[in-house]
């Protein structure tokens, strides 16, 4: 496969109103393969949120790309990540998915790591007879790159990287916006969810912003909406979907570089949001506009694998792709620190309700990513139509609500709920096309020049 | 230990409870459940512990009425949830029953399910093991009904979805 290979599977004619992508983007194995190595490998991949290291020796293991890696918080308070494999013959070297431990001791041949992943022993290295040459190596589990950007941490396999800022963008806005909720910022309702479905990961980065399909697909949760309602059953769970109405309610997204792209819209019953319960101090303390931000629904994709979900209760989302056509979703509920007990039990049963794959929406999203992979398994169509909504509306740069939150995107568009605009897409693709075969262009010339 | 007609009589509701789940009786089996029966799946935390306060941590399911089960039924027959269309075959096996008397009349049972679940549309089969306790009380008509249950899925590492037949 070359990189024109790579750019051929983006049709992209906005002079000629077209916008389209090859289906074989969900289906071939060395595509994946590339973007593992060009960008899971080669750029920041989210890791967690700092909460999850509470105190020094805390740690969780995760995944950037293929590669498992710890997040840990050493003796001396600094958060570090390291690559999860040990130096001497590659075993896991921590098993848990979070924990606490000064040490990390590799169970196969035993050789010791401490919570900055620096080798501290070598099971019996005085009676080894090693060389000099081995003595001379680097034996600590290899340090990966860490960014954060107000707790939300980031993991770079390659040191040669932007800074987190910088590749975040205007993006970061909206992780204020969830994070400056309360004073104290984010945390994590306890009890994560893991679920994993047979699609390839593009499914779940294109759903998780993608405003169309909701009255198609969540049919049976608006059902379930209009029925309670019309009930006013104190025994059920209110949702700020009540009084959905598809031509009432204004729908707007904004594209960003590297990939990222932000869904939002008006919440049609506000006041079933837990920070409604707060707002007039949530206002006073961030002001007027940035409050209202945070009533509306927002859906936000931080490229390549993590999403924010502010809908129903606020999901983080981390997608780990396992193989082309197999991804793991590893969930939680996030939530402001310190909100009242009324409004925390509120958000809970919100979450559960709609998240979870064993909510009333999740599994049919879910449903359908395996829908679409099982319908992509050939070329007897080659490309998706899926990408042209809004694409006559869509305007370059800021509008009125871009300017409101101060920020600049790449593009912004909005309307009706029923718009179901799809030029969200559009960065994203653009950045995957460019970042996987700028990589394969510059790996040619390493090799080239490795040749002479 | 509960005398033998206890035993008898609460095993013979969880049996039916999962017969009613087998053969989509749902009205049935919502019927075996009182006004403001718990129906709690709790998730697991890393540390390995399941979580144990369901208005302070998250729940895969937690329902509190009657109603919200109910809504959970109208949505897989509504036909109109691709997640169930069809619905799962299922084949849901309770062992290990071990009854205990508990407060004012009230039965503590335990047991094992082994759910077999067929996805018809996908031709796919998933088993779903979990440690149930149901509490059981007579209802107004004096039959035993459930108060409570609580489900603690073993695997919890979910393929696609869950709902609350299929396990
Ligand atoms: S693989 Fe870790 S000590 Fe040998
Ligand atoms: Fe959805």
């Amino acid at each position: 496969m070359t990189p024109q290979d790579i750019e051929a599977l983006v049709d992209d004619r906005p002079a000629d109103g077209m916008f389209r992508v090859h289906r074989s983007a969900v289906r071939e194995k060395a595509i994946f393969d590339l973007e593992m190595e060009h960008i899971f490998e080669s750029s920041w991949v989210f890791l967690g949120l700092d909460c999850q290291l509470p105190e020094k020796h805390t740690y969780f293991s995760t995944y950037i790309g293929r590669q498992p890696v710890v997040v840990s918080r050493t003796a001396d308070d600094k958060i570090v990540c390291f690559v999860n494999s040990c130096t001497h013959r590659g075993a896991v070297v921590c098993h848990r998915d979070s924990g606490k431990a000064r040490h990390h001791a590799c169970q196969y041949h035993g050789w010791v790591f401490d919570s900055a992943g620096r080798c501290v022993d070598i099971k019996g290295q005085k009676e080894g007879a090693y060389t000099d040459a081995f003595l001379r190596e680097d034996h600590d589990l290899r340090k990966v790159r860490v960014g954060n950007y107000r707790g939300f941490l980031f993991g770079s396999l390659k040191e040669d990287v932007p800074p987190i800022e910088e590749h975040l963008g205007d993006i970061k806005t909206f992780l204020d916006l969830m994070f400056d909720q309360s004073p104290d910022g984010l945390e994590i309702v306890p009890g994560p969810v893991r679920f994993t479905y047979k699609g390839n990961w593009k499914l779940q980065i294109e759903n998780g912003t993608d405003p169309y399909h909701f009255t198609s697909t969540h049919t049976s949760y608006i059902q379930i909406l209009t029925k309670r309602t019309k009930s006013n059953s104190a025994a059920l769970t209110s949702s700020i979907y009540q009084k959905f109405d598809e031509n009432s309610i204004l729908r707007g997204a904004f594209t960003f570089p590297n990939g990222h792209a932000a869904l939002w819209g008006e919440t049609p019953s506000s006041e079933s949001r837990p920070i409604a319960l707060n707002f007039d101090a949530v206002a006073k303390r961030v002001g007027g506009p940035r409050a209202r931000w945070m009533l509306h629904t927002r859906n936000v994709s931080v490229f390549p694998n993590v999403q924010f979900a502010e809908n129903a209760a606020l999901q983080m989302r981390i997608i780990r792709p396992i193989d082309v056509d197999r991804t793991e979703m590893v969930t939680y509920c996030l939530a402001p620190r310190g909100e009242s007990r009324e409004a925390r039990v509120a958000r809970i049963r919100q979450y559960e309700d709609f998240f979870n794959p064993s909510g009333f929406a999740t599994p049919d999203d879910t449903t359908a990513y395996e829908d679409c992979q099982d319908g992509n398994r050939n070329d007897a169509l080659e490309w998706h139509q899926g990408y042209m909504r809004g694409m006559a509306a869509v305007r370059p740069g800021a509008d009125e609500f871009a300017r409101e939150l101060g920020i600049t995107p790449l593009t912004s568009i909005y309307g009706p709920f029923s718009l179901g605009d799809e030029t969200v897409f559009h960065q994203t693709y653009r950045y995957w096309r460019d970042k996987i075969a700028s990589g394969m262009r510059a790996k040619r010339c390493q090799r080239e020049l490795e040749g002479v | 230990m509960a005398d033998d007609a206890a035993v008898k009589s609460a095993s013979e509701l969880l049996y039916r409870e999962a017969l009613y789940l087998d053969t989509h009786a749902w009205k049935d089996w919502l019927d075996l459940f009182q006004e403001d029966a718990v129906f709690w799946v709790p998730t697991w935390k890393d540390d390995g512990e399941p979580t144990s306060d369901p208005q302070a941590e998250l729940s895969l399911i937690y329902c509190s009425s009657r109603d919200q089960l109910k809504e959970r039924i109208d949505r897989v027959a509504s036909g109109r949830s691709i997640a169930s269309l069809p619905p799962m075959r299922t084949a849901h096996t309770v062992s290990n029953v071990l009854v205990e008397e508990a407060e004012a009349q009230a039965l503590r049972v335990k047991s094992v399910a082994t759910t077999h679940v067929y996805n018809i549309k996908k031709r796919e089969q998933n088993v779903f093991f979990s440690l149930q306790e149901h509490l059981l009380r007579p209802g107004q008509d004096g039959r035993l009904a459930i108060a409570s249950k609580k489900l603690l899925l073993l695997n919890d590492y979910i393929p696609r979805m869950i709902d609350f037949y299929t396990i």
